[in-house]
């Protein structure tokens, strides 16, 4: 019993079985596409220029970044389409062209390659860029500012704006369903709920994000709603709202999951994910922002390391 | 280290949507409409997101352009902005540059423009109060419109 063997590795030549960086980048960019294409329906040409402008400008960046470091040309892998899609995923569908540059660059050389480019993160860089911008030009960020000038059939006023603003009162004429097939103002890519649910699904199941860190991230928010809801539904929304609403789909699935700046281990990735899922309504129930996904994923980004403390204990190992 | 195909896809991904996003901005820039659809209000009490359409459509509450757009009246230079006139007139001036185009300085010189957040405050709670509709008289009285 003791001598058996539960991992057997042979030895090189080993066969590759052709997955790669770039496989898993354009897997990424095929599952956030539904969302994206649903965005570009409501918001029109103006969302067509931020979403190319972005991926374009993440590519730029890092083609430049790698010519200034001379290191190797590495757009190839995708990754940094990968961050400009993200992005600008986030963007509202009138940012300026400045912005989306802005945007890209900080995601891409500040928070991806000064750490030593690909796999050398601390931080989500697409987290980092939108969080530089929201702080710097907070007015392009509420939505309800934004969108101003669209009328798209539906309550246009951001529904975590109305929630901050006139409490559960003011959210009645939302219906999930609604908000679950995009019927809300939001980011280009961030407001179809089902389109993400899907492309979140379609990644995990091919292996390319790990089930944990989404799955205890929306329980995260779930469950912490739930207890200020039963606690005082009144002044707190019900779970669903904040399930559906905001960043919290596009975080659990595209944002939280990140590879670089997530942990590795089980229990680890739990903690991880529930933590990031909490802090996020935490934020938008008690804190003065009226979303909480980007600030708490960055917050865990920054316990990542130490979570990820938590292993099992090495075989042979005494103490 | 990436293959060259894989380069090469990634190079013409980016060159053509530069392209395409310069194309998008610089061909279609945005336009506002020519009548709002709604409209941000800023202040130092927070901002004001006022629903124009709502207020003027039939299904909506269907009120008239000059139910609020009152001066001149039955005239097409009145739908203008309100902060066209309820301003503060520039230093040196005796009234907002609107006040100008029509009237002669003599003619006016006497006449006081209702600040802007004032006849905002007026005009809204008015409407809102006589329609039953409008801010509650509690703690949250401001926040029913305000928002910081």
């Amino acid at each position: 019993m003791l001598n058996q063997k539960k991992l057997i590795v042979s030895h090189a030549p080993f066969c590759h079985d052709g997955s790669s960086i770039s496989a898993r980048s354009y897997h990424m960019m095929l599952a956030a596409l539904p969302a994206v294409l649903i965005g570009i329906f409501q918001y029109g040409i103006p969302a067509v220029g931020v979403v190319s402008l972005s991926i374009s400008f993440a590519m730029i960046w890092e083609l430049a970044i790698n010519k200034v470091t001379r290191r190797a040309i590495s757009i190839g892998d995708g990754n940094a389409a990968v961050i400009g899609l993200l992005l600008a995923m986030l963007l509202p569908a009138t940012s300026p062209w400045w912005l989306v540059i802005t945007g890209t660059f900080v995601a891409v050389v500040i928070g991806k390659h000064i750490f030593g480019g690909i796999g050398g993160n601390p931080f989500n860089p697409v987290l980092i860029g939108l969080a530089i911008l929201m702080v710097s030009w907070k007015d392009f960020f509420d939505f309800n500012e934004a969108l101003v000038n669209y009328d798209l059939g539906f309550a246009m006023a951001y529904p975590l704006s109305v929630l901050k603003q006139l409490g559960p009162a003011g959210i009645v004429k939302y219906s999930m369903i609604d908000l679950l097939i995009g019927q809300q103002a939001g980011g280009i890519g961030a407001t179809f709920g089902l389109g993400l649910i899907l492309g979140g699904i379609y990644l995990i199941i091919r292996g390319f994000i790990r089930w944990e860190i989404s799955v205890s991230f929306l329980a995260g928010v779930f469950f912490t709603a739930l207890v200020f809801n039963l606690n005082n539904p009144a002044n707190y929304a019900s779970p669903l709202f904040h399930l559906l609403t905001g960043y919290t789909l596009i975080g659990a699935f595209f944002l939280a999951s990140e590879d670089s700046s997530s942990p590795v281990n089980f229990i680890s990735m739990l903690i991880y994910g529930a933590s990031a899922g909490i802090m996020t309504v935490l934020i938008r129930n008690i804190g003065a922002n009226v979303d909480g996904v980007v600030l708490a994923i960055l917050l865990m980004n920054l316990i990542n390391p130490l979570v990820d403390r938590i292993r099992p204990k090495a075989l042979g190992k005494v103490v | 280290m990436t293959s060259k195909k894989e380069l090469k896809l990634a190079y013409c991904l980016a060159i053509i949507l530069l392209v395409v996003g310069v194309i998008s901005y610089a061909a279609f820039p945005a336009k506002a409409p020519e009548e709002p659809v709604r409209v941000m209000y800023k202040g130092v009490a927070g901002k004001v997101l006022f629903d124009h359409k709502t207020h003027t459509a039939e299904s909506g509450y269907g009120l008239s352009c000059t139910d609020c757009h009152h001066h001149p009246e039955d005239e097409e230079e009145s739908l203008r902005a309100c902060g066209d006139c309820h301003q503060i007139p520039a230093e040196g001036e005796a009234a907002p540059q609107a006040c100008n185009e029509c009237h002669e300085p003599d003619e006016i010189e006497d006449s006081e423009m209702t600040k802007r957040v004032d006849a905002f405050h007026s005009q809204c709670e008015e409407c809102h109060k006589d329609s039953d509709i409008g801010p509650v008289e509690d703690d949250k009285r401001c926040s029913w419109c305000h928002f910081m």
